[in-house]
């Protein structure tokens, strides 16, 4: 059994809304290995986001702790979660989030602007990424100039840069046609073999089949957590 | 570097936008820039007169009593007796009387129209002019009326072209004159008066008698009269017993409105200053205001900017930007587009201060004079860089303190 990548434990998390109190997460409990591709699946509203800004430790629980790659990161100041999560961690999100008016290379080398020290070689290793993703030829290319699912390689590319050990992907296909959707997933169940620990957040069931793991969540709590068999074999 | 090429950037994409931002800085720092290099000129002008010959010495010239013609009385000429009492206050280095009228100097086969002043030997001095040929007018020849005159080098060209005049003869008046001396030309100062080296001077006694004719009417008069100090800080008491002097020699008491003026040139000078001042004062208010005004307008196209990217706050900080690297890219923003508003400004500021002298031209002399060097521009430009960094830094620390979770859901 690989070592575990993902801890927490009871975590819990309540928001105010319009004087009514959302228990947007109620004693989450879970533990992801390295290497699994986890779904965490749910209808809005139940959690799932809050989790995953938890995992990215972009928001931090009221209770509870969150334990990645053996840091509690819920303990760690504001440089070192920066640190983290420009190390660590690779987001992907619904809407790319890329800067209009940059190249698809700068784009994706941005994380390592970041980097502590600043690496020398930062265009190649984002131009090698580019390559990997299947975009060698667009990188000159800005956001505008591709289409949302080359766009969302780019994303792709930007998140695997800094070789994070976790990659978040928040509804990654949500804003994608099937096909194109498809080919993203492939990309990511690739990246999965190849090692990485994935989270995908999605409300999709049969965007959550290409994962190893399907958690599925409502109103704060896990409610199912099964392997998904046929993926585990494959 | 990096920072700087993203604000760059970030600039460029809104180009009308980050002009109109900087107007207000460009004016500013604009003004604050000709302001300085007025203020310098004006403090360097009066540094440059302060020592000289002039700071020292008080004239003294008739002045009409009264402004209705009903009430007027006409002014009473000085004479030689004020010249002589004069001499005698305290502090006094030496006491010069001067007549002056413009005549037609005629010499062997040419004339030529120039001020001819009747004077005494101390003349030269007070006008701090030397003699290079010949001599300079004694006690003798005052006392005697001799027909003798020193001329100055401009009347002497035109006159004589190149030749050597001392020896030669002019007439004023049918009067021959035999020139004795020539003084040095004195450079500069082609002033209101014209040249200064345009001159012949006789005996004060000379003019009197034989020239201006009007001997009978007031006998021994004086046009004006320059009382030179024997240091600066003796002016303003001098000042004071001179005008004590003259009020008991002619009658008046303290109330009384003089009928004569004495001024210091350092005085005038020193309103003149105290006048550029104000003109000064005038526009490093208008450029504090504008720079305020300008930083104002810095800090509200920064916060739009900053609300305008949230998202790209958010996505930058979830892949590891530290807080402090987000206030840093929008404060060297925001110092950025100061700077260059700042550069644009200095442009402005140094064309302001050449347009302001050019204009303030009369006859050859500018009356506001500007300075402008480097540290004066770097006070200016550091000007707008600071109002960059004062207003740029409530909007960075706003995107700094963003929610991360909350700025990449915003819309």
């Amino acid at each position: 059994m690989n070592p575990e990548m993902i801890t927490t434990s009871e975590l819990r998390k309540t928001y105010t809304l319009g004087g009514q109190t959302i228990h947007a997460l109620d004693g989450v409990s879970l533990s992801v290995p390295e290497g699994q591709f986890v779904a965490v699946i749910g209808a809005s509203g139940s959690g799932k986001s809050t989790l995953m800004n938890m995992l990215g430790g972009l928001d931090s629980p009221d209770s509870g702790s969150v334990e990645i790659n053996g840091q509690d990161i819920a303990r760690l100041g504001q440089r070192r979660l920066a640190r983290f999560r420009n190390e660590t961690l690779g987001f992907v999100f619904q809407s790319f989030q890329l800067m209009p008016r940059q190249t698809a290379l700068a784009n994706v080398a941005l994380p390592l602007s970041y980097r502590r020290p600043k690496p020398t070689d930062a265009r190649e290793k984002a131009a090698a990424v580019l390559g990997a993703v299947g975009l060698g030829d667009r990188i000159d290319n800005k956001p505008t100039q591709l289409s949302g699912g080359q766009q969302q390689r780019v994303a792709i590319a930007r998140a695997l840069v800094g070789d994070p050990k976790l990659l978040l992907a928040d509804e990654p296909t949500g804003a994608l046609d099937s096909q194109t959707s498809e080919d993203i997933m492939q990309l990511l169940v690739r990246l999965g073999r190849e090692g990485l620990t994935i989270v995908l957040i999605t409300h999709d069931l049969e965007v959550a089949e290409y994962a190893q793991r399907v958690i599925t969540m409502r109103d704060g709590r896990i409610i199912e957590d099964r392997m998904n068999n046929a993926r585990v074999a494959a | 570097m990096t920072l700087l090429r993203l604000a760059f950037g970030s600039l460029m994409e809104r180009k009308l936008r980050s002009l109109l931002t900087m107007l207000g800085i460009i004016i500013g720092v604009g003004s604050v820039f000709a302001m300085l290099a007025i203020g310098n000129g004006a403090k360097a002008r009066v540094l440059d007169n302060f020592d000289g010959l002039s700071a020292r010495t008080v004239s003294l010239r008739p002045q009409w009593m009264g402004n209705r013609s009903s009430q007027a009385r006409p002014y009473r000429r000085f004479n030689e007796t004020d010249l002589r009492d004069l001499a005698a206050l305290p502090d006094v280095e030496f006491v010069s009387g001067n007549l002056q009228r413009e005549e037609t100097v005629v010499a062997p086969g040419t004339d030529w129209t120039t001020s001819v002043v009747g004077s005494d030997a101390y003349y030269l001095r007070q006008r701090d002019m030397e003699m290079s040929d010949g001599r300079n007018l004694m006690p003798e020849d005052l006392e005697f009326g001799r027909t003798v005159t020193v001329i100055g080098t401009a009347a002497s060209r035109r006159l004589f072209g190149q030749s050597y005049p001392v020896g030669q003869v002019v007439t004023v008046r049918k009067v021959p004159f035999e020139i004795v001396g020539m003084v040095a030309e004195k450079d500069g100062e082609i002033g209101w008066q014209g040249d200064v080296n345009d001159f012949i001077l006789i005996p004060r006694t000379t003019a009197r008698s034989r020239l201006f004719g009007n001997d009978w009417l007031v006998r021994n008069q004086i046009d004006n009269i320059q009382v030179v100090a024997k240091d600066q800080a003796a002016v303003a008491e001098l000042q004071r017993n001179i005008d004590y002097l003259l009020r008991r020699s002619r009658g008046l008491s303290a109330a009384d409105a003089p009928d004569f003026a004495a001024r210091n040139f350092a005085g005038v000078q020193q309103r003149q200053a105290e006048s550029t001042r104000i003109f000064t004062i005038l526009l490093a208010s208008m450029g504090t205001i504008s720079l305020i005004v300008g930083g104002v307008g810095v800090m509200n196209i920064m916060l739009v900017s900053v609300t305008e990217r949230t998202r790209e706050i958010g996505l930058r900080m979830s892949i590891g930007a530290r807080r402090g690297d987000i206030l840093r890219q929008f404060l060297v923003e925001a110092v950025v587009l100061c700077g260059i508003g700042g550069l644009l400004g200095l442009a402005l500021g140094y064309a302001a201060s050449q347009f302001a002298e050019r204009a303030s031209m009369q006859r050859g002399e500018a009356l506001l004079q500007t300075v402008t060097d480097v540290p004066t521009a770097a006070l200016a430009f550091g000007s707008a860089v600071i109002i960059g960094v004062a207003f740029g830094y409530l909007p960075a620390r706003r995107a700094s303190k963003l929610n991360p979770v909350e700025a990449l859901r915003h819309e």
